[in-house]
């Protein structure tokens, strides 16, 4: 029972962070209807700034969130400028494939800049775990986990009470309808672009103390988040959640039941299954799937 | 996006010049006729090494576009159909005997069956929901054929001997080599431009463009679809039996890969979805230049060739949204309304 | 007078045709091409191979190079299988290469050889490792450093030995783990450990592979804790061993020994990235620094040479696939070439294969003697270093220090069993 526990707790842990990681891509996704895919530099470029902060100024990476959130805010405005806005108008694979070049080059620049080695930041806490029980949970998953659901709540609220909250949710129902109804939508875009942004670079300094950073640790997370991101319902905030939870604990039982050697392979066919019978994900709205996105 | 409808022959008996559908232009016989010169040219082999994985790639971007272009079924997981052709007539090869002249179409049967069983699966579903759906069956494909090792080999590779002969499909010459890739794309376009100018073509333009009003007159969308992927399928498989028999050497982290996937899309993506020529344009263009930008840079700065790469990528798919064949189209119009 | 004039032109154009002779021969440098992925997953390994080798050729060069003549590498990028064969045919059949060095890991050396072979190229291997690389009956192949089964063997040796011994147990009631990482260097140790228990009548009580992109740890070390060994052989990657040592200390999960092999738990850097959790771990690889007293003196010249260069370079000391590659390629610059008349491959795999140098001869400990298809395990073996060494050292907090075989090494282990978390 222990095991079944720690490993469903753990799960839920990392899946909670996953989560925060995919947040942002979400977000873009129900509001411009494209997906970033140089989702995994943007966390790649976020999880060096900050270890540059602990490396050369001596701030961990939770301190660092005041500089590094804003900074890849700034960064997704440029990226949105640059990339993203010329290709809304094309068909949707160009900016498909336009963001899969960013990504090659995002990549490629870090490893001719920063070299392949792997980066880490000295534990923050000393490295001993909290005790819940027989269960244990090292700080830094509690804290992502907690930043997680706070994010969480703060999005949802961000987006009823709020005008620009309104006025995001006005653009997912409906583009066109909340543009006739004066909702500068180009503006919105770019608002909401750069604040997934800004979101990956919050999960990259809470990412920080757990993981590695190496130019093309990207590729480890990119897939997990697309299918986060379309298991909880594209736009979804609190989709994003549930499904990285479901995704973590199913990774974490499937391993250990039946073997860590297929590593990803469950969650995926968890992903498809939840296709063939939700198609438009657990709260995403239904007939999303089947009628398209406004392609 | 869309290949423009065709016009009525403005000047009876006189060739097309550019690519149109249902008819061979100027510019197809020419550049067959390119083709050609490049497999009988006395090249440097490095340089037909390049010919060889043009040809190749060009007839696998024709075969993703049947599904992509044609179909609209957009997937990022081909990569699986020309892993399981690969692995599949090397496998036989290896434990049976068996010549990979008939390998390869089991193996195309193969992974027909998987785009078929795929399609149906995903039947309901649309745009990037199916886009995952296909990277997410890959993927599962990928980790089974690593993990089942005494089948493929696993993470250590699956090696071919390289025992030259007609029946182990296995040559000394580059030369021959890139006869039968040439073979592969030419029969492949054939194929394409067939199905382009065909009825079956105009069922699968109109169950991607609108499925409602495909179904309300009387296209069945699912069949179309169904169709479209399981040639696209099969064609792909066989492109991976070729493949292996060329490089001799085949692991599943990069043969079922997600960046192959990718490439599959990339290149009809680049040159011009939804027409025959565009996928050729698009393996023309990106092949080459990401193979010499390797072997000319890739001895200098470690990452300079894929940053120069996904810079190129960036630029030309803002820019050139519409891929090159939509590029030389447009060309195409300017000269004919008159303007410079 | 006239005689004088003739016997004084003579001298002239004797001088001036002996002089433009050796210039003109000296100066054509001999060229090899360096295979090496440079970009792509395996980048860390390729550019700290390329370093060493290029610290050899530099060494090389500023002795007079060979007979005069200089060594010129050719660097080819190989992120890919596919690139690895483009690559090689292209510097062969382009460039004109005879010889090549490479390959950074176990999956591309597999390609490159196969290429090479094809060409009929001669290809110095001095880090892929895995069993295939010498089973195919090659002519040409020569691979410097030991094969994957060695490491897997030097693991249990020290396992069933030594340790047994300092965890007061007997081999039989050894409660062992195998863990490697699906790639194919682990999946090759793997197989082999696993060979050697079946053979030695030991059961694994976990036999475990994972994916390489794997980012939590979690149900591995669950499952292991719930198994309890008491020695766990791990074979890494570098970003696993970190995600698993913080997993481990995380879960608090102990065990008596550790015993890594190669690539993650040898990297040097891990000590940055997880700091005093690494001491006590052991790694079964290449020596990076064996026991002076097993090298001769001018052997351990050299060795020290490299080691300086390297870490004004780096900036931190070679791992041991890094010292390999300095090894292999100083052995060849100075063991095989000198040797050579023609450098054709031909030339260069007679020479390769008489062979006989002792351990201790090369700047990492080993010795070189090939096999030629005459190996009693297996007849289609050619081109294996028998006497590549290999060996366990530990981490410690003095530094890595060589604990295993005792002739290379240089201190006793330490810290067996391994303190619980809550001690360390």
């Amino acid at each position: 029972m222990t095991t079944v526990g720690q490993l469903v707790f753990s799960g839920m842990l990392i899946g909670g962070i996953y989560a925060l990681m995919s947040i942002g891509l979400t977000l873009i996704f129900g509001v411009l209807r494209i997906v970033n895919f140089a989702h995994g530099e943007f966390l790649m470029i976020a999880m060096y700034g900050a270890w540059a902060m602990t490396r050369y100024l001596g701030l961990n990476p939770y301190y660092s969130i005041v500089a590094i959130v804003p900074a890849m805010f700034l960064f997704g405005v440029v990226v949105h400028r640059l990339i993203v806005m010329p290709a809304l108008d094309k068909p949707h694979l160009v900016v498909v494939f336009a963001t899969m070049g960013l990504s090659i080059l995002m990549q490629n620049v870090a490893l001719m800049v920063l070299s392949a080695d792997l980066q880490d930041v000295p534990p923050i806490l000393g490295g001993r775990s909290f005790t819940f029980g027989p269960f244990y949970a090292k700080p830094e998953l509690l804290i992502g986990f907690a930043v997680a659901v706070a994010c969480t709540l703060g999005l949802r609220f961000m987006l009823q009470a709020t005008y620009l909250g309104k006025a995001i949710r006005a653009t997912v129902q409906d583009g066109e309808a909340a543009q006739l109804m004066g909702v500068p939508v180009p503006r919105i875009f770019l608002i909401t672009f750069a604040a997934g942004s800004a979101l990956v670079g919050l999960s990259a300094c809470v990412m920080m103390p757990l993981f590695s950073v190496f130019p093309t640790v990207g590729l480890n997370f990119v897939l997990i988040a697309f299918v986060i991101v379309v298991l909880g319902g594209m736009g979804s905030i609190e989709g994003a959640l549930l499904g990285g939870i479901c995704i973590g604990i199913v990774q974490s039982l499937s391993s250990y039941y039946i073997a860590p050697a297929f590593g990803q392979m469950f969650f995926f066919m968890l992903f498809l299954l939840v296709m063939i019978f939700r198609p438009a994900g657990l709260l995403g709205r239904k007939g999303e799937a089947t009628l398209g996105i406004n392609d | 996006m869309d290949a423009a409808p065709p016009r009525a022959k403005q000047r009876s008996g006189r060739w097309r010049l550019l690519p149109e559908r249902g008819t061979v232009s100027l510019f197809e016989l020419v550049l067959l006729a390119v083709c050609v010169a490049l497999v009988a040219a006395p090249l440097p082999q490095y340089l037909q090494d390049v010919v060889i994985q043009t040809f190749l790639w060009a007839g696998l971007a024709l075969a993703w576009n049947i599904a992509g272009g044609f179909a609209g079924l957009i997937s990022f997981g081909h990569a699986a159909f020309f892993g399981i052709g690969a692995y599949t007539s090397s496998i036989l090869a290896a434990n049976y005997g068996l010549t990979p002249w008939i390998g390869l179409w089991i193996g195309g049967v193969l992974s027909t069956a998987f785009g078929a069983v795929l399609t149906l699966v995903c039947a309901r579903l649309r745009g990037p929901f199916f886009i995952l759906s296909t990277l997410a069956a890959a993927e599962v494909v990928r980790i089974a054929a690593l993990n089942w090792a005494t089948l493929t080999g696993g993470a250590e590779g699956f090696s071919i001997l390289p025992i030259a002969s007609i029946a182990n499909m296995v040559f000394e010459s580059k030369t021959t080599y890139a006869a039968l890739m040439l073979g592969y794309f030419l029969l492949i376009y054939a194929i394409t431009k067939t199905v382009e100018g065909s009825r079956y073509g105009y069922y699968l333009f109109a169950a991607r463009d609108d499925e409602e009003a495909a179904s309300a007159a009387g296209v069945n969308p699912l069949l179309a679809r169904t169709g479209a992927m399981s040639l696209s399928a099969f064609l792909a498989g066989i492109g991976g039996s070729l493949f292996a028999q060329y490089f001799l050497f085949l692991d599943p982290t990069h043969v079922i890969s997600p960046e192959l996937s990718f490439q599959f899309a990339l290149l009809p993506a680049l040159g011009g979805l939804g027409t025959a020529i565009g996928p050729v344009l698009g393996s023309f263009v990106i092949t080459p230049l990401s193979e010499m930008l390797r072997s000319y840079f890739g001895g200098a700065a470690a990452g300079l060739h894929l940053a120069i790469y996904g810079g190129v990528l960036v630029v030309v798919m803002l820019y050139i949204p519409s891929g090159i064949a939509g590029a030389l189209q447009r060309l195409a119009e300017h000269r004919r309304k008159g303007t410079p | 007078m006239p005689d004088a004039l003739r016997l004084a032109t003579l001298a002239v154009a004797a001088v001036a045709l002996f002089g433009t002779a050796t210039t003109g021969h000296a100066q054509e440098p001999i060229r090899i091409g360096v295979l090496q992925p440079m970009t792509g997953p395996a980048t860390k390994n390729g550019t700290e191979n390329f370093t060493a080798m290029q610290i050899a050729r530099d060494m090389i060069n500023e002795r007079g190079g060979i007979s005069g003549r200089k060594v010129d590498f050719l660097l080819a990028d190989i992120p890919t299988p596919t690139a690895a064969i483009s690559e090689t045919e292209r510097l062969t059949t382009k460039d004109g290469v005879k010889i090549t060095l490479g390959s950074g890991v176990s999956l591309l050396a597999v390609p490159v050889s196969q290429a090479a072979e094809r060409h009929g190229v001669f290809h110095w291997e001095t880090a892929g490792a895995a069993d295939i690389i010498t089973k195919r009956g090659f002519k040409y192949t020569f691979q410097v450093g030991p094969a994957a089964y060695r490491y897997g063997q030097a693991a249990v040796d020290l396992t069933l030995g030594e340790l047994a011994k300092r965890l007061g147990k007997s081999p039989a009631d050894l409660r062992i783990a195998l863990l490697w990482e699906n790639r194919a260097f682990g999946k090759s140790v793997g197989d082999s450990i696993r060979a050697d228990a079946k053979e030695k009548n030991i059961t694994l009580v976990y036999d475990e592979g994972y994916d390489q992109f794997l980012t939590d740890m979690t149900p591995i070390v669950q499952r292991l804790k719930d198994v309890k060994p008491d020695v766990l052989l791990a074979i890494s990657f570098p970003n696993d061993a970190i995600l698993f040592q913080r997993k481990a200390k995380e879960l608090d999960f102990n065990v008596g020994a550790l015993v890594g092999v190669s690539a993650g738990y040898s990297n040097p850097d891990l000590r940055d990235s997880i700091g005093d959790m690494v001491n006590g771990i052991f790694v079964s690889d290449f020596a990076a620094r064996v026991n002076p007293k097993a090298l001769t003196p001018e052997t351990l010249k050299i060795a020290d040479e490299f080691f300086k260069r390297y870490d004004d370079r780096m900036k931190r000391p070679p791992a041991g696939h890094a010292s390999s590659a300095f090894s292999a390629t100083w052995a060849l610059f100075t063991e095989v070439f000198p040797k050579a008349k023609t450098f054709e491959p031909a030339e260069l795999r007679e020479i390769a294969l008489k062979l006989d140098l002792p351990e201790g001869s090369l700047a990492n400990g080993s010795g070189i003697k090939f096999t030629n298809n005459d190996w009693p395990t297996d007849p289609k073996d050619a081109g294996q270093n028998l006497r590549a060494s290999i060996g366990v050292w530990q981490w410690q907090k003095t530094g890595n220090n060589q604990i295993f075989p005792a002739k290379l090494a240089t201190t006793e282990p330490v810290m067996v069993p391994l303190p619980n978390w809550s001690q360390r």
